[in-house]
């Protein structure tokens, strides 16, 4: 069969696409029919299975502040996944409560996705309600006023301009909201 | 060291040969030294940011998040697929024993290119960013990049088809294969995943993210690798039948690995699992490949020391053996918990586009450049010196990642330390990083001056 392709330009190229096709439709197409989970919004009002909450559509103002949010490129930086590992959990938790996974559910609505592949800076997924909208104010116009040592840019253009700094705190502070994972509700404004 | 093109021994061109055109070669080559350059630039301010945080950061589209798309595009697309272009522009024809199928049709693809490149620059720096690594360009360009994609294809293929010797060198299949999976590949992360969200977005951005590497760059690299190296080497390749088995276990193992990207992530774990399996797997092509390359520079390997183009081919089949052993084990999920989202990540990715797939075409460009203008190359002694600039300086940059990824990744792992902590204890990594950066960026002004006027040489001559 492959012997056939050294010689013969349309064997070769049908080989090569029908191997590719199999890894390729196996991965991409077959996963999201298999696991339904990935296109059902988490929603669960009984606390006897579990973390209860709701996944709901983006606002519009939220979604002005995601389109910033991509814009900028702060998902080059900022991951939005608390993984299946301790240290995700407790880390990324708040006031010893330990932040819950991110499941497959919770991201249903995210286009374009926000996972991300780099912590330069902390992970995302879990930050809606633990800073209020004065830290975020102080924070983005010099972040080193609030954390030393970051190396995270200024960004004095949304601060100064409140249509765009107010949508893109509404953002943030969705952000990981679908489940209720805090006992006290204790969520910053 | 002895000159490797002196004037004496400048190629001449036999009565009654096949006269090669070139000018799709020459431009898509030219052009992507100077990207190569420009993105340079870039590249050494972004590295910068880390040590120094406010740099420039006072205007909008000059901060990090607008210029790292840019950097990350313009390597990628305008120095590195563009140069691989641009050799298979020039090797095609020639195995194939005809003219290319049509030089005008080559040179229109190559302005659309520019346009293309052109676009990315204005449009990333302007925050148009559609929100998906790899795939940052708005729709329009990507638009512009499939139609060039296919008049390259068409070029490669209507020559293929219209080759004089029937059977096929395995540096053919490999750009065939390049072009055929790349269109799918593309396709699938800039068009199938406009009617997703979130997880299947990701798997699908994923695939392609990966398969960027594995199965565009990794194959017209390693049929550059294929051509080059028995020819600079005046040796013939070591094995057909390896080849083979290279071949065709890349076809059908790089594809499955995508969700790699997403262990220990939202995604199911039987697809993770998978993916781990499949990246393990990947052992098979890399090590038919290096075993075959190696082999064939047996007892040639002195031939090093006189020749940048080897120097340059055989560092790249090297680097191309570690970024692909480390691939697999990163893949583990016991590693993957250490070193996943951690500057190690950077570390790998620079090893495998910049370490393997750039020194390939750097070491294409510097073996055709002084053949397609019939000129000796500039400088012999340049260019040694660009190959220890960008070899000390990916050393540097290399390891001091992966140790420090590593470091941070334990660091993390221990939910006592706050993470401002752990950026802190970075600082001196990025430190070294960026005077790595400067290194390298020292070998690109190299490599790009020493060929840039080994061309304009030659016009002077000709006008002369």
């Amino acid at each position: 069969m492959f012997k056939k392709a050294d010689n013969n330009a349309l064997w070769a190229i049908g080989i090569s696409l029908a191997l590719f096709f199999i890894g390729g439709l196996l991965t991409t197409v077959v996963p999201p029919l298999v696991d339904t989970s990935w296109a059902k919004p988490f929603e669960n009002h009984d606390p006897a299975k579990g973390m209860t909450g709701k996944v709901s559509p983006l606002t519009d103002v939220q979604k002005k502040g995601r389109a910033i949010y991509v814009r900028e490129g702060c998902w080059y930086c900022h991951t939005q996944q608390v993984r299946t590992l301790l240290a995700d959990t407790k880390r990324y938790g708040w006031r010893g409560v330990d932040a819950p996974i991110s499941t497959p559910d919770e991201f249903v609505y995210d286009d374009p996705h926000m996972f991300g592949t780099k912590r330069t800076g902390p992970d995302l997924a879990r930050v809606g309600g633990k800073y209020d909208t004065q830290w975020h104010r102080t924070h983005f116009r010099n972040p080193r006023d609030l954390v030393k040592g970051s190396i995270m840019p200024p960004y004095p253009w949304i601060v100064n301009n409140p249509e765009e700094f107010n949508a893109l705190v509404a953002y943030l502070q969705s952000l990981g909201r679908g489940k209720d994972w805090r006992p006290a509700n204790d969520y910053e404004k | 060291m002895q000159p490797q093109f002196s004037k004496a021994e400048a190629p001449k061109t036999p009565e009654g040969a096949l006269v090669h055109d070139d000018s799709t070669a020459k431009w898509f080559l030219v052009s992507s030294v100077a990207y190569f350059f420009i993105v340079g630039i870039i590249a050494v301010i972004i590295a910068a940011k880390f040590v120094w945080p406010d740099l420039m950061g006072t205007m909008s589209w000059l901060t990090y998040g607008r210029l790292r798309p840019l950097h990350v595009n313009g390597m990628l697309f305008g120095w590195l697929l563009a140069a691989d272009m641009g050799l298979a522009y020039y090797i095609i024809p020639r195995l194939c024993g005809v003219k290319l199928w049509s030089e005008k049709l080559g040179v229109a693809t190559a302005v659309l290119w520019n346009v293309i490149i052109l676009g990315a620059v204005v449009t990333l720096l302007a925050g148009q960013n559609q929100g998906w690594e790899y795939a940052e360009l708005p729709w329009y360009l990507d638009v512009l990049v499939v139609v060039a994609w296919i008049l390259f294809g068409l070029n490669v293929l209507m020559t293929v088809a219209t080759r004089k010797h029937q059977a096929m060198y395995v540096t053919i299949w490999y750009t065939m294969g390049c072009v055929l999976w790349t269109a799918f590949v593309y396709l699938t992360g800039n068009f199938a995943t406009l009617f997703t969200t979130g997880t299947n977005q990701a798997n699908l951005n994923w695939m392609y993210v990966h398969n960027a590497v594995g199965l565009i760059f990794t194959p017209i690299g390693l049929g550059i690798a294929y051509y080059f190296i028995p020819r600079a080497s005046n040796t013939p390749l070591h094995s057909h039948k390896l080849s083979m088995v290279g071949f065709w276990s890349l076809a059908f193992v790089y594809v499955w690995t995508g969700a790699h990207h997403m262990i220990h992530g939202p995604i199911s774990q039987w697809l993770q699992t998978i993916a781990i399996a499949f990246s393990v797997m990947l052992l098979i092509p890399v090590w038919a490949v290096v075993y075959n390359l190696f082999a064939t520079m047996k007892g040639q390997w002195h031939q090093l020391r006189e020749s940048v183009p080897l120097k340059f081919l055989m560092s790249g089949i090297v680097f191309y053996l570690l970024t692909c052993f480390q691939g697999p084990m990163h893949s583990l999920r016991t590693v993957n918990a250490i070193v996943s989202k951690t500057d190690w990540i950077p570390g790998h990715a620079h090893m495998a586009v910049l370490g393997c797939f750039s020194f390939l075409a750097i070491a294409g460009t510097y073996y055709t450049v002084p053949r397609m203008w019939n000129k000796a190359l500039h400088s012999d002694v340049l260019a040694n010196w660009s190959y220890w600039m960008l070899m000390i300086g990916g050393l540097g940059f290399f390891t001091t990642l992966w140790l420090g990824g590593f470091w941070q990744g334990w660091q993390w792992n221990n939910w006592n330390i706050p993470f401002i902590d752990t950026v802190i204890a970075l600082k001196p990594i990025w430190i070294v990083r960026f005077l790595s950066g400067i290194l390298m960026f020292i070998g690109i002004v190299m490599f790009a001056y020493n060929i840039m006027a080994t061309v304009l040489g030659a016009n002077e001559e000709a006008a002369a």
